[in-house]
């Protein structure tokens, strides 16, 4: 499969890493967003209308939404990730659509230069952030290491990750939410788990 | 920083942050802290700085008794001296390299910890711990808020000049309905300014 792929958005990063914890092949080809917005070129709205990456791409099938393609991959790959029997699947990936509009906003415009209400994108953050806090505490209480209730992680644990881990490019911090440190260290020494810029990758030189 | 009294006990994480592997990360009065529980299950309270570079330990991992640098993998044990670096492997690390460590209580499934902290640590009824709650108000008004709250044995911690983290003993242990009673106290102070 091919992934059309921008390093620093944290929806191709997604796809990337997903790809990663199943063992997917990807070749990946990246488009030059920024500065060069080849993402508005002619060639890459006729692959795409929408401008937005990742666009993935095997044989005649293209997927353009981030989320399908991590459905998509699992589905192939281990539908353990993928428990759609329950609904509150929707819900997370629903709250990772919330989080790139509020976080991932905030930190296209502090750092790239995107236009937007920065303060308000990230008011908006903190509320979600404060809320999956909160949730990801009860959980661990209840036992659950995961954002789902599963106990194999999920692709609504990915969806979230991408933008949460990197939350202090958007000025947001998670200094006062442990639960959300926690659950992002799990995520980072899973099986298979690569970085971006900006998050830590686990240590490589000694075994864990 | 100034906010922090020395001679007193705070407590600045319950015993269940501190899982396998984890550094967690807090501030007391302006201090940065990395708090971290060893194999031997002895609990560290350090600044979150690493002596090399200052890079947050609380970037870090626990591997073992040693906490690892996330810059360089240095490595440091429970007295806060250097035990490793990968770099020279064949080096006896200096004495001197060492991660500045505070002191440490646990008691009432709470880690404690200040500036020099005299006498025992305040004695918590017993209950269950609830969820720590950040509210961007000074100790002093949180502090006096609390004070009517029932069902409830709260200690503060002053994370910096304008913020507080309560922390609380639910002692009917009820964790949900402190944390919302918490979570109402912070809406209510944060909204009254």
């Amino acid at each position: 499969m091919i992934l059309y792929d921008a390093h620093h958005l944290p929806e191709c990063y997604a796809v990337r890493l997903f790809a990663a914890l199943v063992g997917a092949p990807l070749t990946l080809v990246p488009v030059d967003v920024y500065p060069g917005h080849e993402h508005r070129s002619d060639d890459f709205l006729a692959r795409n209308p929408l401008g937005t990456l990742p666009v993935l791409v095997d044989g005649d099938t293209v997927w353009t939404d981030w989320q399908e393609m991590l459905a998509a991959l699992a589905l192939r790959h281990d539908a353990a990730w993928f428990p759609a029997h329950d609904p509150a699947l929707i819900g997370w990936l629903g709250m990772a659509r919330d989080l790139a509009a509020s976080l991932g906003l905030a930190r296209l415009i502090d750092t790239f230069g995107a236009p937007g209400d920065a303060a308000a994108a990230r008011a908006h953050a903190d509320v979600l952030l404060d809320e999956i806090e909160r949730r990801r505490w009860f959980g661990e209480r209840a036992g659950k290491v995961w954002v789902m209730p599963q106990a194999h992680p999920t692709i609504a644990d990915v969806a979230v990750f991408v933008f949460i881990a990197l939350c202090e490019d958007a000025g947001l911090s998670l200094r006062d939410r442990p639960a959300l440190r926690r659950w992002i260290d799990r995520v980072r020494f899973a099986p298979g788990f690569i970085a971006m810029s900006g998050v830590f990758p686990p240590m490589a030189n000694v075994t864990r | 920083m100034t906010n922090l009294a020395t001679g007193v006990w705070y407590a600045i994480a319950a015993d269940h942050d501190l899982v396998d592997g984890h550094v967690y990360r807090t501030v007391l009065g302006g201090h940065e802290l990395a708090v971290w529980r060893a194999q031997s299950g002895t609990v560290q309270v350090w600044d979150d700085r690493c002596p090399h570079r200052g890079v947050r330990f609380s970037l870090g991992e626990v591997v073992g008794d040693d906490l690892r640098c996330q810059y360089h993998a240095w490595r440091f044990g429970p007295t806060g001296a250097c035990t490793f670096i990968p770099a020279q492997p064949q080096m006896k690390v200096p004495g001197t390299i060492r991660a500045r460590t505070w002191p440490v209580a646990q008691s009432g499934g709470l880690v404690w910890t200040g500036i020099d902290p005299a006498g025992p640590v305040p004695d918590l009824p017993p209950g269950t711990v609830a969820r720590a709650i950040p509210i961007a108000r000074p100790a002093a008004e949180v502090a006096a808020a609390l004070v009517a709250l029932e069902g409830l044995a709260p200690v503060v911690q002053p994370l910096d000049a304008g913020t507080t983290m309560v922390r609380a003993i639910a002692t009917d242990g009820d964790v949900p309905r402190a944390d919302r009673v918490l979570v109402a106290l912070r809406r209510r102070l944060e909204s009254a300014v």
